[in-house]
């Protein structure tokens, strides 16, 4: 399994935002929402596009493809609408301290 | 050591440093100082062009890598598996774009065939192969990869075959890559008029999970009635990040098969482009395409018909497993006064995975009304059926497998005439084939 690792300073993301981050090589986008933080991989499983360019809705707890509209539960990865069916792998994230920490999903 | 790597980054002051390493005639170091020009103007490509859209490369790190700048002394080289069993007439290789050694068949070499390495050939041949170098079949100016080919090739090998030359045996060339290492090979094929050749070009890594840049070009002019069959394997380590723009002309009554198999890399971005620019010129272009792992493999062929009267038929057949993905953009171009035109493009996948992916975009761009252009595209599962037969005859389900994705991709080992090609690509993929999770 893999460990967690710090990605960023709480204050670096603002509340609704996100922020794109590497983590063991793997691009994920690390979300704040209503006091809570997710992690997804940075892609729309849909037609790659990159997620952390795509708005957030802190109360629906989505966010949105940038490209074509498709939306992702921020908590599951689920995805809600078309043109996205599968869903985008969802990671842990904690906070430590000042530190923001991923863990990748473990077979992800 | 057998090789040193000077990783410096591409600055302008390990850029003036590699020139000055390089004792090269005064127009060459022109044509690289402007594609330098151009490096330097372009940022890296947009994710919203259309041709990178689907191919995610914000990990790779260009500031990473830097100027090959070894020489190579001794060591280890890959195992080559497209020249097993092959008579070669003649072979040239390099390790992260050092020479590592030429040889041709005095039979050739006595009839004026230049083969071998690209720098030294064109530093001992200027006046011959400067005109080929200025035609700029691959454009340095079309994205930053290709400025930087332009630049800063170091390595890759040249063919040259004199009029009427028909060589009837086969030529290797190896390009090697060291764990981390650079090739920027630039690999140019001349064939004048009414000569013949078949070269095997092939690309490996010192170890299966090397990583590395490859960032390439290959043009091959093929002059009026000239023949070249060509076939190229990628078969980096599964880290390799490689980079190529590759570009025939073909004149006329020219022929042309160019056969690629692309087995490694961890993420591969490859321009393939054949412009028929005589009238009667044909082109038989190949695709035999494995990944695994997370592999992520776009290639983009164009079939640019510039003359009337041509022929060209492509077909990339791709198997993909676990988690990797295939992006395949084919279109076909015919000009205004491209009539008669008779082109076909096909691309067929097998997915052995659910969480595979397989993108298939053919296209057609016709400014002619007189001409025949079709296109097809496949993608599908293996057929449990066909494992059930096969498990109830005695093979395993991985042995059924294999031979299922065998079969798959015979439709296209039979378009190639060059036996240890189609046998060296049907064992390197059956050694990946995995068993596939039953239903």
């Amino acid at each position: 399994m893999s460990d967690f690792v710090a990605v960023a300073h709480p204050a670096e993301v603002p509340d609704p935002g996100s922020m794109l981050v590497e983590v063991e090589e793997r691009l994920v986008v690390l979300i704040h929402a209503a006091g809570h933080w997710y992690a997804l991989d940075d892609v729309c499983t849909h037609d790659g596009g990159p997620l952390s360019e795509g708005p957030i809705d802190a109360d629906a707890k989505t966010i949105a493809c940038p490209r074509h509209g498709a939306k992702f539960d921020i908590r599951t990865g689920a995805a809600l609408t078309m043109p996205a069916t599968k869903p985008t792998v969802a990671h842990e994230v904690k906070v430590d301290g000042d530190q923001v920490l991923v863990r990748l999903k473990s077979g992800s | 050591m057998s090789s040193t790597l000077a990783s410096t980054g591409f600055t302008q002051e390990a850029f003036d440093s590699f020139l000055a390493a390089r004792d090269e005639p005064g127009w060459l170091v022109d044509l690289r100082r402007q594609a330098w020009a151009r490096f330097k103007e372009l940022g890296m490509p947009a994710r919203n062009e259309e041709e990178w859209v689907r191919t995610d490369i914000r990990l790779f790190k260009l500031e990473r890598f830097g100027f090959p700048t070894g020489q190579f002394l001794d060591g280890d080289m890959p195992h080559s598996l497209l020249a097993e069993g092959v008579e070669l007439g003649g072979s040239t290789a390099t390790r992260d774009s050092a020479n590592a050694g030429t040889q041709l068949s005095e039979k050739w070499a006595s009839q004026g065939v230049l083969f071998g390495d690209l720098a030294e050939l064109a530093a001992e041949h200027g006046e011959l192969l400067r005109p080929y170098f200025e035609r700029r079949v691959v454009d340095p100016r079309r994205d930053k990869f290709s400025a930087l080919n332009a630049a800063a090739w170091a390595g890759g090998a040249v063919l040259y075959v004199p009029r009427r030359v028909r060589i009837d045996q086969p030529l290797h060339a190896m390009s090697a890559l060291s764990d981390g290492g650079v090739d920027l090979n630039k690999t140019l094929v001349i064939l004048e008029e009414g000569a013949e050749a078949t070269l095997l070009t092939e690309t490996a890594s010192l170890t299966h999970h090397g990583g590395g840049l490859h960032c390439g070009s290959i043009e091959l002019i093929v002059e009026p009635s000239a023949r070249l069959r060509y076939v190229n394997l990628q078969n980096w380590g599964d880290q390799v990040w490689h980079f190529a723009r590759q570009k025939a002309h073909v004149a006329s009554r020219g022929g042309i098969q160019w056969t690629i198999g692309a087995l490694g890399s961890r993420l591969a971005k490859v321009n393939q482009h054949v412009a028929l620019i005589g009238e009667d010129a044909e082109a038989q272009v190949n695709g035999v395409m494995f990944t695994q792992g997370r592999q992520h493999l776009s290639y983009n062929t164009y079939q640019h018909h510039v003359a009337a009267h041509c022929r060209s038929d492509l077909l990339y057949k791709a198997a993909l497993q676990d988690e990797s993905r295939t992006v395949w953009r084919g279109m076909i171009k015919v000009d205004r006064l491209a009539q008669r035109t008779d082109a076909y493009q096909r691309n067929d996948n097998l997915m052995l995975a659910r969480t595979a992916r397989a993108d298939s975009i053919p296209g057609l761009e016709i400014e002619a009304d007189d001409v025949r252009c079709t296109h097809g595209s496949t993608s599908g599962r293996v057929d449990e059926q066909q494992v059930f037969y096969a498990m109830t005859r005695g093979y395993t389900r991985q042995e059924a497998v294999r031979m299922i994705v065998e079969g798959f991709f015979q439709q296209v080992f039979d378009r190639i005439p060059i036996e240890s090609v189609s046998e060296a690509l049907g064992e390197a993929i059956g050694r990946r084939v995995r068993a596939i999770a039953e239903p």
